[in-house]
């Protein structure tokens, strides 16, 4: 009598025990998923404060970008300042602008203009420079006797990051006298070169350098602009 | 049918060079009656970056930006501005076109009506060679299929 009472005791006391089990678990997974949804959802919030601060940010300002050079490229044209033809002017530039803000600054990697500009201008004596001393390099093989030239095709695939900086190096390539720039896909150049040494000379890389240099994608310090911060900091100090 | 070109030089040199092309066209326009060019030049300058952006960017980016309808509509706006003008002048007492009665609306002197009056007539005829140059380009290398008309066609053919 006594172990029979003791026995169905102990079974309540397991059963007890099994249910606060299955309690607890499932306590906790309803703690779990909706942490993971609240952590979903702030995911979300994130992202969509970002992306609206980054076009917000793009989109005026693009127009602006665009119609402050188109108004600079109408005065050099026009040279006549008086108001009517001032006001012709911000109106061309206006209607011009709205027609193709997005053109002009498609998808331009994030950096200081400023910077980037100064650099261009600083790598055109350079070009300039080797180019002259292609010149006479073509020269020299085109007139010597034997013609010593040795045409090849090289391909090499190129660290460069955006289409301006590819632009900017295939046109430089088609501008040195002995080589041509044949295609650009995929980040792989195709390079047509007049002789081993000229294609030596693409191959060690120096102008890709000067182009990484101009575009900022050598040096990695074009993060610190990318979105207005403070806006985000406040935000989400606020919100969540 | 255009597609958008694969090639990433052309792209990217008309994507940078569209904006200024097209500006200089209005200039060309707007300095006519100064300067060397007109409405014919700028609108035939006008029209070829259209379909500069036409061959690098495909139809659809110049439908977002400017839809067929407007274009054949400026067409017809151009001329409307050119007969305009031309009749005003007729029925103020002058000539087809003769710029100087126009000093009576614009309150000007007629020499500056004259100068007017031109600057108004480039602008129509830039409106209307833009259009049908763009017109004409567009016709040829679509072969006067519409691609929304071609997609219907294909739905109309899959579904019957």
């Amino acid at each position: 009598m006594e172990v029979t009472l003791f026995i169905h005791a102990a079974d309540d006391a397991f059963r007890i025990l099994e249910n606060a089990k299955m309690q607890a678990v499932g306590l906790l997974d309803t703690a779990t998923r909706l942490t993971s949804e609240t952590r979903w959802m702030e995911e979300k919030k994130v992202q969509t404060i970002l992306k609206g601060a980054q076009e917000t940010r793009s989109g005026l300002q693009n127009f602006l970008a665009t119609f402050v050079m188109l108004m600079a490229f109408w005065a050099l044209l026009s040279g006549k300042f008086d108001a009517f033809h001032l006001s012709l002017g911000v109106i061309c530039s206006g209607i011009v602008a709205y027609l193709s803000h997005d053109l002009l600054f498609a998808n331009v990697r994030v950096g200081d203009g400023r910077v980037i500009a100064r650099r261009f201008l600083g790598y055109i004596p350079w070009l300039l420079y080797e180019i002259v001393t292609a010149n006479f390099y073509v020269a020299y093989l085109a007139v010597s006797p034997k013609m010593p030239i040795d045409p090849q095709i090289i391909r090499f695939k190129t660290k460069l990051e955006s289409d301006i900086s590819w632009v900017t190096l295939a046109n430089s390539i088609t501008l040195t006298p002995g080589t041509v720039t044949i295609d650009v896909a995929e980040r792989e150049f195709m390079v047509h070169a007049l002789d081993r040494k000229v294609a030596a000379d693409l191959d060690t890389g120096e102008m890709e350098d000067r182009v990484a240099h101009i575009f900022m994608e050598a040096d990695h310090i074009y993060i610190q602009d990318v979105l207005d911060v403070s806006r985000i900091f406040a935000e989400l100090k606020r919100g969540i | 049918m255009i597609d958008r070109s694969d090639d990433i030089i052309i792209k990217t040199i008309a994507r940078i060079f569209v904006p200024f092309i097209q500006l200089y066209a209005l200039y060309v326009i707007m300095h006519g009656h100064y300067s060397p060019g007109g409405g014919f030049q700028g609108g035939v300058i006008l029209g070829a970056s259209l379909a500069l952006l036409l061959i690098t960017h495909g139809y659809d980016e110049i439908k977002r930006r400017i839809p067929e309808g407007v274009i054949i509509l400026l067409g017809s706006v151009g001329v409307l501005i050119y007969a305009g003008i031309g009749l005003t002048c007729l029925l103020l007492g002058g000539n087809y076109l003769d710029y100087g009665q126009l000093s009576v609306i614009l309150h000007v002197d007629p020499a500056h009506a004259r100068s007017l009056g031109i600057l108004g007539v480039e602008l129509g005829v830039g409106f209307t060679v833009m259009a049908i140059m763009y017109s004409i380009f567009f016709d040829i290398a679509t072969g006067g299929i519409l691609p929304e008309d071609q997609k219907r066609e294909e739905k109309v053919k899959r579904e019957g």
